[in-house]
């Protein structure tokens, strides 16, 4: 058998003045603008494009649409093309996939020798023992996967998202669905067609030079009404409240784009899908599907044989035949199902069908068998809407049951009729959907704040009112006397499926998963049925009893690209992160905010700190703005400790809990006026810690009179270290009274700095040093920064990074919450048990930690973590944070390190750990368990900080 | 520990099922005939010793370890649909036991070693795929984390260590490796031991083996409620209570011991007895790609970026993410997650743009506020639980039956699920997983 | 993507909001026994049925709200929206 191009086709999509040249593993060959892959391929006499997935046996295309099983081919970088419908491409470089050395030679192949042994599920029943060889055989295994390569250095293109609200949204351009969009159109609503072929038209594509007329005329409508119509365009999926998403692949510019549609109304046209049959022989090259006959003749001019045997049980396959004796093939009998005519096998190479056994048991020469024997509904976007399709035996298929009523159907999917009839329902059903579409706005614009105002009542929502299409009688036809593939790129077949039944996996999602039918690239769409008939057949039930599964989004694959779109994942800096990173800064990714970690010697910016000053852009810190009178209680509420008392100018620090007692963040807070408080919190804790004390405010406080702002990118920070810090922001700020009486540690004061108006000046101190924290308005940070640095120049100022504060907070001893505590951490574990004040009325956490203090059994006490300061017996040896303590020489964890750093103040390793409170006592020595393995013993401190204790140098 | 393979069973008693092995299939292949019946269908009877609620690797697990290990036999599993038809079927069949608590790492430890013995002691190849695990850290937390996790584990034996972003690239080269991503890999954890398995042979092999002890396996029967009686809840239910039997859509049972082995109806489940557990329910979403040729050897996953991945011997790329963010009962689905992901992927392997996605799916997923299951027995006599499991179930399922069974048959609480008793919340004492909250893959 | 009614925004899109779970009252802190103090923090009812939960409009009105969903079908019941169908809203 060969196949080639045929004289011109009066409808015809190719232009035969336009050669497109293209490689097929390696050869050159062309076709013409307008093919698929696969019509040029089969135009060039390439029938065998693919080797199945198990046996290898040698397959060609047999539906010619998006859904051929055997049509997967590997184009350039890109996997898995569905070559039947994709359309070619000048340079196209295509090639089989799953073969070696070639497709035509594949020495898999020999598998299909030993098919009988490699039944459904024989992976299941061998390579058990010696069960040390299963890597081994996976690693052959893991060979025969199916599918094409990734090349690991594709870049990741350009591919786009887009949102839209149209009113409603077709699903399917044949005619149903662009009547659909039309009288939805015309009804006044906005209209979005998809259609996930080239063009419009649905089966009048491959029909008579009439429907296409139809096509053209109703083509046109469309345009006059703009409505959007997108082809090469899939519905991939219906989530909640109609949220449709498109994949649209032929938009300039874009590899492919994402639509996100909140459409009012969904209308489902996605025509049917016309089932294989199963017999032996049936996946061998030259069975085709009287759909992909007809397209392959008719819009691409293509041969597909030269003697044909034609069964037919419907129109298409009648057409088919008449078709293909129009293009000079000859028919050689065309079997009537309709009237008992049966196909029972076909014989011949493994490549070429050369005979055709029929069920009277006479056999026919032919090199082409085409079958029409019934169809299935693509029921994936109502699946996906709630609705599970019912069985009509006498039509031979399902149709949908009850979509919900913003979900309707039409076309071939809910019954059979004239071209006058699909387009008559469709007509109908835009009406409906546009009538329902103008109720859902209505709705919506009603219930939307400051939406502008609409007019009269609402209207009643449009029962459905259309008359129902015909389930016309079709014979049902599954399986033939003999036994064939059911799924053909699993290569399941129907004998594999009855074995599995007889094995206990009789219910049709048992079924699927043991022998793996309808999981294939197709998901089924040509499978499922065959699969759920077979089972019932060897259970003895009907197809009604059996059912069928439910598929799964999306109703055809959609590439990770184009779900990923652009990828946004927006970063946050500073004002002053581009100065850092000019004078050699390392960016670190610290959550949403790239922060400077050091300016090259995160040691010597500590040492400058603590001998001259150093500047740290700590901007991400969380800051709130509380206003109101009922800040204190707020305050007294969500802190351990106490608020009422605090003066204007002063500062407190403060935990947070979580209602179970565990630590939520901690910070400071400075009272700036009478009524105005300025809250700061963790980075990590600024959006979780705003919504926070708003859930308090607004749902246990509401009569609180607070006002909660988010400040934290309104105000950039610098912190200002160090001994002569007091000099530096004296120079900036010379209104400012800085004496050490009147400015006191722990104050706060607003003040002009560097000519800044309203900055916040905070005398607190994180790393130990004498420091000030001012808080400007981000718009002046830099000149701010900048000033700093100049006017700090005799004084030695230099900047330091995150790094070199890490260490100076941990020389200090400040826990860091997250790090030092985790998940379970308890307020009193952290060592601040004086900030827990169990006399308030209320806080938040009270109550398990008023259980918490008043547990007095000894064995929980003993246990209970507690956070210290630990020095390692050798100072030399920094234990990497994480570190377990243990008990001795056993591995009985007692607790862990938390932080750790050499100290270049101390010049000595310094940490922070947890540790059980029976351990915890200061001069006690405990084991610490190296990452390495070395056990080396350490002492529990007195205090938390291991530099300055009595904290005389922050409060000089 | 007694020898459980169905070999020594079958020369102890000349009648097991028909072996599972190569020659079995040549055999048959030979002889052109189908394998018998993996279990039975049998009419559901009246009375039963225990009765399992869910026919998912824990209630069959569970089943299964009674009948082996104390002999309890008359029992009926009931599941509402067909067996594996919830989480069993719909997780992403990862297993590891690189947890942070010294509980959760030996408890995960058992469950790693009954799946490495599994194919041998169950006659079915479940194809457990030790390929390594590697949970990825984007920030320096992250990485002590991991080292955390690591130093606990190496404590208890378990094959586990940080490792640096080169010799990660060396593992997996599909990772983007390099400083300027928008979340470096800093570095990761690495579990050797971890892997992949096939999650429905597992749900097979001990439904053929419990099955073949005796135990019944009653698919599409719907528990509809629980006889409990004496209770101080309303209707007899309630703490104080004891159990008497259940009520299913194919008729009563009357049973001393019934036992929720749901997930995603664990709370409905106990209602039914009257009893209120600390679980909210989510789905969580999982997809699968076409098949590529293999070129990912390693489970990858990153909390971060809330994604998880590896590839399956068919080539397939299966993903999951975090739960989504509300409680539901309806696995329909979302867009967002399959847009998330695969952002998220490509973030991590920027190669992989041209990949499609094929199927998403959903299971349900009972959540706790500690991360951890709630097990063992309940305030009502006779009625216990093994719920709660999170997005983890799946990797607990072998050690949850072998110490449910124990539970049972011995009316003790065995030392591994301790911490997991119901009653901890009450109490206050929660178990310490939390610590790690990430995805729990 | 499901349609949350904000009382004070209208329809949104549920990535617009956070989710903070079944709404339960908080018990007085003073005088809840450790089992009422841990019932409220820990035990759901997590029904497969009408829920009254929580939402939070994050990238709305920043509001808390409490709505009541069916957790099976993801339907609102009885959404508490002030105003008038006119559209003007407090």
């Amino acid at each position: 058998m060969s196949t080639s191009r045929l004289s011109a086709r009066s409808g015809e999509v190719i232009d035969r003045t336009k050669t497109v040249p293209f490689t097929w593993n390696g050869r050159s060959l062309s076709g013409y603008d307008g093919d698929t892959i696969g019509s040029a391929l089969l135009a060039n006499n390439v029938r065998i494009v693919s080797r199945s997935m198990k046996y290898h046996r040698p397959r060609s295309y047999m539906s010619m649409d998006y859904w051929d099983p055997n049509a997967l081919l590997q184009v350039g970088d890109e996997p898995n093309v569905r070559s039947a419908h994709r359309r070619l491409e000048s340079g196209m470089d295509v090639s089989a996939q799953n073969v070696w050395p070639s497709v035509d030679r594949d020495i898999k192949a020999a598998n299909g020798l030993v098919g009988r042994f490699l039944t459904a599920g024989f992976y299941y029943k061998t390579f058990i023992n010696p069960q040390r060889l299963w890597p081994l055989y996976e690693k052959v295994l893991a060979t025969f996967a199916p599918g094409g390569k990734v090349d690991l250095d594709t870049p990741h293109g350009y591919y786009d998202k887009r949102y839209a609200h149209p009113d409603v949204v077709v699903a399917g351009g044949g005619p149903a669905g662009m009547a659909a969009a039309i009288s939805a159109a015309e009804a006044g609503a906005s209209v979005m067609l998809v259609e996930h072929e080239y063009g419009l038209g649905g089966h009048l594509r491959w029909g008579d030079d009439s429907d296409r007329a139809i096509v053209a005329e109703m083509s046109q409508r469309l345009i006059d009404l703009g409505v959007e119509v997108l082809v090469d365009s899939t519905v991939t999926g219906r989530y909640d409240d109609n949220w449709i998403s498109i994949a649209q692949r032929s938009h300039p510019g874009v590899i492919e784009r994402l639509i996100k549609a909140r459409a009012k109304i969904l209308v489902v046209a996605a025509g049917l899908i016309e089932r294989p049959y199963v017999f032996s022989g049936n996946d061998k090259p030259g069975v085709m599907l009287s759909g992909g006959v007809r397209r392959l003749v008719n819009m691409y001019g293509v041969r597909p044989g030269s003697r044909a045997v034609v069964l037919t049980a419907n129109e298409s396959g009648d057409q088919a035949a008449a078709d293909l004796e129009a293009a000079g093939v000859s028919v050689v009998e065309l079997v009537d199902a309709r009237n008992g005519g049966g196909v029972t096998a076909v014989e011949g190479s493994p490549s070429q069908v050369e005979s055709v056994t029929l069920a009277d048991g006479s056999t026919r020469e032919a090199d082409l068998l085409v079958t029409a024997v019934g169809w299935t509904a693509p029921t994936s976007l109502l699946n996906m809407s709630g609705d599970r399709p019912s069985y009509d035996a006498s039509a031979a298929r399902f149709f949908p049951s009850a979509p919900p009523d913003t979900v309707l159907a039409t076309g071939g999917m809910v019954g059979d009729g004239t071209l006058d009839e699909l387009v008559g329902h469709g007509t109908a059903t835009g009406q409906l959907a546009a009538a329902r579409a103008a109720v859902t706005a209505y709705r919506l614009q009603s219930t939307t704040a400051r939406a502008l105002p609409v007019d009269g009542p609402e209207p009643d929502w449009p029962s459905d009112q259309r008359a129902p299409l015909a389930h016309r009688q079709h014979p049902e036809l599954y399986r033939s006397s003999t036994h064939g593939m059911v799924d053909f790129s699993e290569d399941v077949s129907s004998k594999d499926l009855v074995a599995a039944a007889a094995e206990g996996f009789d219910s049709v999602e048992l079924l699927k998963r043991f022998t793996t039918a309808t999981m294939g690239p197709s998901q089924g769409k040509l499978e499922t049925v065959n699969t759920v008939a077979v089972l019932a057949e060897a259970r003895g039930e009907t197809i009604e009893q059996v059912g069928t599964t439910v598929w799964r989004p999306p109703y055809a694959p959609i590439s990770l690209g184009g779900l990923a779109g652009r990828i946004f994942e927006p970063v946050r800096r500073s004002p002053m992160q581009d100065w850092h990173e000019a004078h050699g800064a390392t960016p670190l990714v610290a959550g949403a905010w790239i922060r400077p970690d050091h300016y090259g010697d995160a040691a010597e910016e500590v040492r400058n700190t603590r001998r001259n000053v150093g500047i740290i852009d700590v901007s991400p810190l969380g800051k709130l703005d509380l206003q109101g009178p009922d800040v204190p209680q707020l305050l007294n509420l969500l802190y351990t400790n106490k608020w009422s008392k605090l003066p204007v100018g002063g500062v407190r620090y403060g935990i947070m809990c979580a209602e179970d007692g565990v630590v939520l963040d901690d910070g400071v807070t400075g009272r700036l006026s009478d009524n105005r408080y300025l809250m700061t919190t963790t980075s990590s804790g600024a959006a979780s810690v705003w919504e926070w004390a708003e859930n308090w405010l607004q749902t246990e406080r509401p009569s609180w009179k607070v006002d909660v702002t988010p400040v934290t990118g309104a105000y950039a920070s610098i912190n200002v270290a160090g001994p002569k810090s007091r000099e530096l922001i004296g120079r900036l700020a010379p209104e400012l009274d800085l004496d050490p009486e009147r400015f006191k540690y722990m104050q706060v004061r607003t003040a002009t700095v560097a000519g800044v108006d309203n900055c916040v000046v905070w005398r607190i101190g994180f790393t130990g040093e004498l420091s000030y924290e001012v808080h400007v308005p981000a718009g002046y940070a830099l000149h701010l920064w900048l000033q700093l640095m100049e006017q700090g120049l005799d004084l030695g100022v230099a900047p330091f990074g995150i790094e070199a504060q890490r260490i100076m907070r941990l020389e200090k001893g400040h826990f860091i919450v997250g790090q030092d505590t985790d998940g379970l951490t308890k307020a009193p574990s952290t060592g601040m048990g004086a900030l827990i004040k169990m006399d308030k009325e209320d806080f938040v956490g009270k109550p398990e930690l008023a259980w918490e203090l008043e547990n007095s059994d000894p064995d929980v006490l003993k246990r209970r973590p507690a956070v210290v300061a630990l020095q390692t017996l050798d100072p030399q040896i920094v234990p990497e944070e994480a570190s377990q303590l243990v008990r001795g020489t056993t591995t009985e964890i007692i607790g862990r390190i938390t932080s750790s750093r050499m100290s270049p103040t101390l010049g000595r390793s310094i940490c922070l750990g947890q540790i059980e409170q029976q351990y915890a006592d200061a001069g006690n020595i405990v084991t610490i368990l190296l990452t390495d393995g070395r056990r080396i013993e350490a002492e529990v401190q007195a205090h938390h900080a291991h530099y300055d204790p009595e904290g005389e140098r922050l409060r000089g | 520990m007694a020898d459980r393979s169905l070999r020594s069973r079958r020369n102890g008693n000349g009648k097991g099922p028909e072996r599972y092995s190569a020659w079995g299939l040549l055999r048959k292949g030979l002889a052109q005939e189908n394998w018998p019946r993996a279990w039975r269908e049998v009419p559901l009877r009246d009375t039963y010793d225990a009765v399992i609620i869910g026919g998912g690797v824990h209630g069959l697990a569970t089943a299964y370890y009674l009948a082996v290990n104390h002999g309890i036999t008359n029992v009926a599993v009931v599941d509402k649909a067909y067996i594996g038809s919830g989480g069993s079927g719909r997780n992403t069949a990862i297993v590891r036991s690189n947890y942070l608590t010294p509980e959760g790492v030996a408890f995960y430890d058992r469950s790693l070693e009954l799946y490495n013995s599994m194919a041998s002691d169950l006659n079915i190849n479940v194809m457990f795929s030790e390929r390594g695990h590697l949970t990825l850290a984007h920030n320096d937390g992250a990485v002590r984390t991991m080292r955390w996790r690591a130093e606990v584990n190496k404590l208890q034996n378990i094959d586990s260590s940080v490792i640096g972003p080169d010799e990660i690239k060396k593992l997996v080269p599909s990772l983007d490796t390099t400083s300027d991503a928008r979340y470096p890999i800093m570095g990761a954890l690495y579990h050797p031991p971890g892997g992949i398995i096939r999650h429905d042979a597992v749900v097979w092999g001990y439904a053929r083996a419990a099955d073949h002890y005796g135990v019944e396996i009653h698919q599409k029967t719907e528990v509809l409620d629980i006889l409990v009686e004496g209770g101080s809840g309303p209707d007899g239910k309630g703490p104080g209570g004891k159990v008497t039997g259940v009520r299913t859509s194919k008729g009563d049972i009357s049973a001393p011991i019934v036992v929720n082995c749901t997930a995603g109806w664990a709370s409905l489940i106990a209602s039914m007895a009257g009893i209120k557990l600390p679980i909210h329910t989510r789905p969580l979403q999982a997809a699968v790609t076409e098949p590529v040729k293999v070129f990912l050897p390693a489970v990858v996953v990153s909390g971060s970026l809330h994604v998880y991945v590896s590839q399956t011997d068919r080539g397939e790329l299966v993903f999951g993410a975090a739960v989504d963010p509300f409680n539901n009962y309806n696995i329909a689905g979302s867009l967002d997650f399959t847009e998330g992901l695969a952002g998220h992927i490509l973030e991590l392997m920027p190669g992989v743009s041209k990949m499609r996605l094929l199927r998403q799916w959903a299971g349900l997923c009972d959540m706790t506020p500690d991360y951890s299951p709630v097990m063992g027995f309940t305030p009502v006599e006779g009625f216990l639980c093994d719920v709660g499991w999170g997005t983890y179930g799946f990797k607990a399922g072998p050690v949850s039956g072998e110490t449910m069974a124990e539970c049972i048959a011995t009316n003790q609480t065995p030392k591994l699920i301790a911490p997991f008793a119901l009653d901890r919340f009450p109490e206050g004492t929660l178990v310490g997983e939390k610590g790690a909250a990430s995805v729990g893959h | 993507m499901l349609i949350v009614p904000c009382p004070h925004c209208g329809p949104r899109n549920s990535s617009d909001l956070r989710y903070v779970g079944e709404s339960h009252s908080r018990p007085d802190p003073n005088t809840a026994t450790p089992e009422q103090w841990r019932d409220y923090l820990y035990m759901e009812d997590n029904p497969a049925d009408w829920l009254k939960e929580t939402w939070y409009c994050r990238s709305g009105c920043r509001r808390y709200f409490t709505l009541e969903r069916h957790t099976g079908s993801n339907e609102f019941r009885n959404p508490p929206i002030p105003g008038n169908k006119k559209g003007t809203k407090a």
